[in-house]
């Protein structure tokens, strides 16, 4: 970055004739000093020289040095032609009197310096102050502001006023938005404002400047400043300050964000497992209540009233857990507990499971040699071979033979349940996984909810596997998962 | 009878005593914890899901100053549910709703020392740090008394018995729970590590109590 401490300031005309009028009011009040003690009041040299002396003090003080300087030359003549013998003469008759006004003139210039100099230090400090003040309350009100958007709008207009600069812009590369502030200024342009850059741009003479905001190496966006401009080390600062204060604004947000979205987890979590308790409580009475009584011997017409009632409780029962698992499937809830396993395990408990209801059919078991282990949660794809292995027994004649087969191929394992029922046509394929959907043909025929594919086809794809059927009416159908070959190292 | 849902308790009531229990009914876990202690009960059905202290607390609480089974009812049915009740220290778990027939086996089972008779195995084990006797059913590790659940007990006592053989899952859920079990390897993983918690002077490197991977487990005293 270039340019000096100083603050940028135009020269504008007012300003060049300002000067000239001081140029000429410095000697003019040295003169004025000299007619006074030689007109009004006689005073020895001595007095008029510290008299002339404090007036060009003052003028150095207040105006500069040249007027210092021009005053200074002026108050030796006149004093000279004034107060020196010969008077009325410009001529130095005593050598010691050369030495004086030397001494004076030396005198004057210097001490208009000092005074300058101190002035300019005064100047500067105070200059410093504002600027280590404006720095403050700007890093106060930053890191005061709530979320990046708003920390973002609040920042350019809290620039604006504490730095005093005219226009401020800012692009944050987060959301590619850009905030601006103060009169639109053609200096500052977008494409100016989005550009990628290592290095601040500042132009002192058209007062503009813009400051890349970084943060640990990471570009977080562009400020853009017009008007008179702070010095470097405060562009810095101020770009230092609003990274911090972005950043700062990011995380709280993002904390926040992940804390709401926690809690709605845990409510979520928290309303499933209360539904799941309020509707299994009554029914785990009526259950323990309706088995307590079969236990005991009973007339066979009670025991098939008693009976219904434990069978109609177990349906409930599956009901309730089926509404309750589509609901945590569709809320993302369901916790797999996944482990290498292997797909033959899975299979022949299922088998075993079911071999109540399969007892009339011929199940053949196809396993591809060197199966490798699934990476699956075991109780979850025994539910979902139990299903379509339930769907198979429901929709295909009794006694026909089921198939189960299960092959690897390209990171994945396929897990198929054949049957030769009346098939599934191409439309109702389509829809077969859809929640409550039941094929016409079977509606009011055999019992279901139609959840239970939809159950399966969320299970699966918690797992990142795929479900599908493929049917031809009159031969049967063909339902199929893929499951991720398990990839970690076994561990017993 | 630990439950919060009076039908619930009011139906357990009706069925135990009918099948000759007496039955003690509590409303809550603190309200267990008093009358466990007044009363030493000789087994605890207890509710999983309990407002106040919930059922996983009060098993913890009960096992820290008894040996009485413990049998946890819960209308969740997962692994993890299950593993956690059973590091709680609970014997069993059944899920709601159950039928009757089989919490009474399952009561039974809990009630019933592991089948195995003294006479099947050695009446005591001796190490440079292990003691075991199981006529008094006290066991030293390094000198110190370490206390066991009757099931973890008979767990040790049906490995110690078969010594130096890998028993299988099944066989050793179907000793120590009961005929009716045999699925539960969960059961297994829990008790097992609880055993090698107490008696293995490296529970993470067990010497005494040993994995024969896909098999079982397998009791070595060398």
């Amino acid at each position: 970055m270039g340019g000096g401490l100083q603050p940028a300031r135009g020269i504008s005309p007012a300003s060049l004739v300002r000067r000239a009028l001081r140029l000429l009011a410095a000697p003019a009040l040295v003169g004025l000093v000299i007619a006074f003690y030689f007109r009004v009041v006689s005073a020895n040299n001595t007095t008029v020289a510290l008299t002339l002396l404090l007036v060009i003090f003052g003028i150095s003080t207040g105006w500069g040095l040249l007027e210092a300087t021009v005053a200074s030359f002026v108050a030796v003549l006149g004093f000279n032609y004034y107060f020196l013998p010969p008077i009325g003469s410009f001529e130095v008759q005593d050598p010691q009197n050369w030495v004086a006004l030397t001494a004076f003139l030396v005198t004057a210039v210097m001490a208009s310096q000092l005074s300058v100099r101190a002035k300019r230090r005064t100047l500067e400090a105070v200059e410093r102050r504002r600027e280590v003040e404006g720095l403050y309350a700007l890093s106060q009100s930053l890191l005061l502001s709530g979320s990046a958007r708003t920390a973002s709008q609040d920042l350019v207009s809290r620039v604006v006023r504490i730095l005093g600069v005219t226009t401020a812009a800012f692009h944050t590369r987060l959301t590619h938005e850009t905030f601006r502030w103060g009169p639109d200024d053609p200096l500052i342009s977008d494409e100016q404002l989005q550009a990628d850059r290592d290095e601040a741009l500042v132009d002192r003479s058209q007062g503009v400047a813009i400051v890349p905001v970084r943060l640990g190496g990471q570009a977080l966006g562009n400020l853009g400043l017009t008007g008179p401009l702070p010095s470097d080390e405060v562009l810095n600062a101020v770009a230092y300050l609003v990274a911090i204060g972005i950043e700062r604004a990011r995380t709280l947000e993002e904390a926040s964000r992940a804390e709401a979205a926690r809690q709605s987890e845990v409510l979520k979590s928290a309303l499933l497992d209360a539904l799941a308790h309020d509707f299994k409580t009554p029914l785990t009475s009526i259950k323990a209540a309706v088995t307590s009584l079969l236990g005991h011997p009973r007339a066979d017409a009670e025991r098939e009233l008693m009976t219904i009632i434990d069978e109609e409780a177990d349906r409930l029962n599956r009901l309730v857990a089926e509404v309750l698992e589509m609901v945590r499937i569709e809320a993302g809830k369901l916790h797999l507990e996944k482990r290498p396993q292997d797909v033959s395990e899975i299979i022949g408990s299922t088998l075993a499971e079911l071999k109540p209801v399969l007892h009339d059919r011929p199940v053949e078991v196809r396993l591809q040699d060197g199966l490798p282990a699934a990476d699956a949660d075991f109780d979850f794809v025994q539910q979902v071979l139990r299903q379509l292995l339930d769907n198979a027994l429901k929709y295909s004649p009794p006694g026909s033979p089921l198939t189960i087969s299960a092959r690897a191929g390209e990171g994945r394992i396929v897990v198929s349940v054949v049957d030769r029922g009346s098939g599934i046509d191409e439309q109702e394929q389509l829809r077969i996984f859809d929640k409550f959907f039941r094929a016409r043909e079977h509606r009011f025929r055999v019992p279901g909810t139609g959840m239970g594919l939809a159950i399966a086809k969320g299970i699966v794809e918690a797992h990142g596997g795929r479900i599908w059927v493929t049917s031809e009416p009159g031969q049967g159908s063909v339902f199929s998962f893929s499951l991720p070959v398990f990839r970690g190292e076994m561990v017993l | 009878m630990v439950d919060d849902d009076p039908q619930i308790r009011r139906v357990m009531r009706a069925t135990l005593v009918g099948h000759k229990y007496e039955v003690t009914e509590a409303r809550n876990g603190e309200d267990a914890l008093t009358r466990i202690s007044a009363e030493i009960p000789d087994l605890v059905l207890l509710d999983m899901n309990m407002p106040g202290i919930g059922g996983l607390e009060t098993c913890q609480h009960l096992r820290s100053g008894s040996d009485v089974p413990i049998i946890i009812l819960s209308v969740r049915n997962s692994e993890k549910d299950k593993v956690a009740a059973l590091d709680a220290g609970a014997d069993d778990y059944i899920t709601k709703p159950f039928g009757m027939e089989e919490l009474l086996a399952r009561i039974r089972a809990a009630l019933r020392r592991a089948p195995t008779s003294p006479e099947s195995g050695p009446h005591t084990v001796s190490t440079a740090d292990l003691e075991i006797d199981f006529d008094t059913r006290r066991i030293h590790v390094k000198g110190k008394e370490r206390r066991l659940t009757p099931k973890e007990f008979d767990l040790l006592r049906y490995l110690v018995s078969q010594a130096g053989k890998p028993v299988p899952h099944r066989e050793l859920l179907q000793a120590v729970w009961g005929p009716d079990y045999g699925d539960e390897p969960e059961y297994l993983r829990v008790f097992i590590n609880q055993l090698r918690k107490k008696i293995e002077p490296n529970p993470a490197k067990p010497k005494y109590i040993l994995t024969e991977p896909w098999v079982g487990y397998r009791f070595s005293a060398t």
